[in-house]
């Protein structure tokens, strides 16, 4: 074959073009065609995994270990450039309603916890790659921060769905702390559920999980957020996004901690 | 205050309620076997006898609307697409790159350095088109008589004064470009920031 610039790109389109296939992956695409992964199998999925992850709701709040549960609206605005460019202003809010800490009769009560500012500028690496930095500014009762952000995204996209990846990079300054590195890793399942494709005016699911690995003074922590999405792409320009954001942190160093958050999020492109 | 604060957060809360009710503007979505045209499951099931439940699909466009079945047969993805009458109008079917003949392979690739720096292959479909009994013949008794074939094949493609597109560009049956179209990717900024 002439092409040695002829590349499959596997991320985009995984189940082999130009190179033999396995019978692994004929197993799958056999099950992706025959419709097991329809809409069908994914909502009976996705109530399996709601009802066990609310069936241990009851344990979290009465264990002794540090726990959350609160309100998490948050918007977006991206503005695109040429050539592929775009601005991103974001505001994340989050009030909590209840947390196992406070003292007796105190424990639920609307109080808030953060608000973060976010700005990015992307670029376009190529159509289904995108890198953007980023700054950030957090307003919480005494640890305000600011942070920087390096992040790359790639998109696979599938034949009933899209698989996003996010790596990112961040530098968190904390008055009176040292400076926190992050490294995440976001993947989420971009899953249309009316046809093949989403079109306006239509519902999407979005299931993602992101481990985030830190250091700070030499000590390294993780955290992890599993996010349940059920959006609406109103029309082109406005996705609108329900979630239950499950975040846990505090696995290496003591304080295990759940926080729980019932987001709603609007995003505005123009 | 803190009832004020509450207040505010169930009308927050209900405004989603309000979005979610809109009116909807469909483009494409999946329907029951029993919304399509008889003459298009008919013309199906006679040309491809073994096939188990395929997908359908109706896409609507300015002027009408279309109907689209989907199936995995033989190791190959098929599309098959009929109009808003069920008459077929194409059969496409997703194929590797080695398996086109070289000589059409070297125009394709001719093509593609010509006109970009550089190209990476995503999904290459051989379609072929026809009268509903010559296509029928075609793929249950092998009959080649009076069908176009054609190819659509996606990739994406830096043109050498432009920037890197996903391009969905059709061929003829030799390789030789007959057009093409830039495949927008959806803004994913809920995914990205």
């Amino acid at each position: 074959m002439e092409g040695k610039r002829i590349k499959v790109i596997n991320q985009i389109f995984p189940f082999g073009l130009i190179s033999n296939k396995t019978s692994r992956l004929q197993f799958l695409e056999g099950k992706i065609s025959r419709g097991q992964l329809n809409l069908n199998s994914v909502l009976k999925k996705y109530i399996l995994v709601s009802f066990l992850f609310f069936s241990f709701l009851g344990k979290l709040f009465a264990q002794e270990q540090v726990f959350f549960f609160g309100f998490f609206p948050e918007a977006a605005v991206t503005k695109s450039l040429s050539n592929g460019k775009k601005i991103n202003f974001k505001v994340e809010n989050q009030e909590t309603f209840f947390r196992n800490t406070a003292r007796e009769g105190e424990k639920w009560d609307v109080r808030h916890y953060r608000t973060d500012f976010m700005g990015f500028y992307s670029w376009q690496a190529s159509p289904v790659i995108n890198l953007a930095i980023g700054a950030f500014h957090r307003i919480q009762d005494g640890a305000n921060a600011n942070r920087i952000i390096q992040q790359m995204a790639f998109l696979q996209r599938l034949r009933s769905l899209r698989i996003a990846h996010r790596i990112r990079t961040d530098q968190t300054a904390t008055r009176g702390e040292s400076l926190e590195w992050r490294l995440r890793y976001r993947v989420a399942l971009d899953i249309p559920l009316d046809g093949k494709t989403l079109d306006p005016g239509e519902n999407y699911l979005v299931l993602s999980n992101e481990p985030i690995f830190s250091l700070q003074d030499g000590e390294f922590e993780l955290e992890n957020r599993l996010v349940f999405t059920l959006g609406k792409l109103i029309n082109e320009e406005q996705k609108l996004e329900y979630s239950i954001d499950y975040r846990t942190d505090g696995f290496f160093q003591e304080g295990f901690r759940t926080r729980l958050w019932a987001k709603i999020g609007y995003f505005y492109n123009f | 205050m803190h009832n004020v604060r509450k207040l505010i957060l169930v009308l927050v809360c209900l405004i989603p309620v309000l979005c979610f009710s809109q009116e909807k503007i469909e483009r494409e979505k999946r329907v029951d076997e029993k919304a399509v045209p008889k003459a298009a499951i008919e013309w199906l099931y006679d040309a491809f006898e073994e096939i188990k439940k395929p997908k359908w699909y109706q896409e609507f466009f300015e002027s009408g609307y279309s109907f689209e079945a989907k199936f995995f047969k033989d190791g190959r993805y098929f599309s098959v697409e009929f109009d808003s009458l069920g008459i077929i109008q194409d059969v496409e079917i997703e194929i590797p790159f080695d398996e086109i003949q070289p000589e059409v392979q070297k125009n394709l690739t001719a093509y593609w350095e010509e006109t970009y720096t550089d190209f990476k292959l995503i999904k290459i479909q051989r379609q072929y088109s026809g009268e509903p009994d010559d296509l029928e013949d075609f793929f249950d008794e092998n009959e080649v008589e009076n069908i176009l074939e054609q190819y659509e094949i996606e990739y994406i493609g830096k043109e050498k004064d432009g920037d890197e597109q996903i391009w969905e560009a059709t061929f003829d049956a030799q390789g030789k470009f007959i057009s093409k179209r830039v495949v927008i990717v959806r803004i994913m900024d809920n995914l990205i920031f």
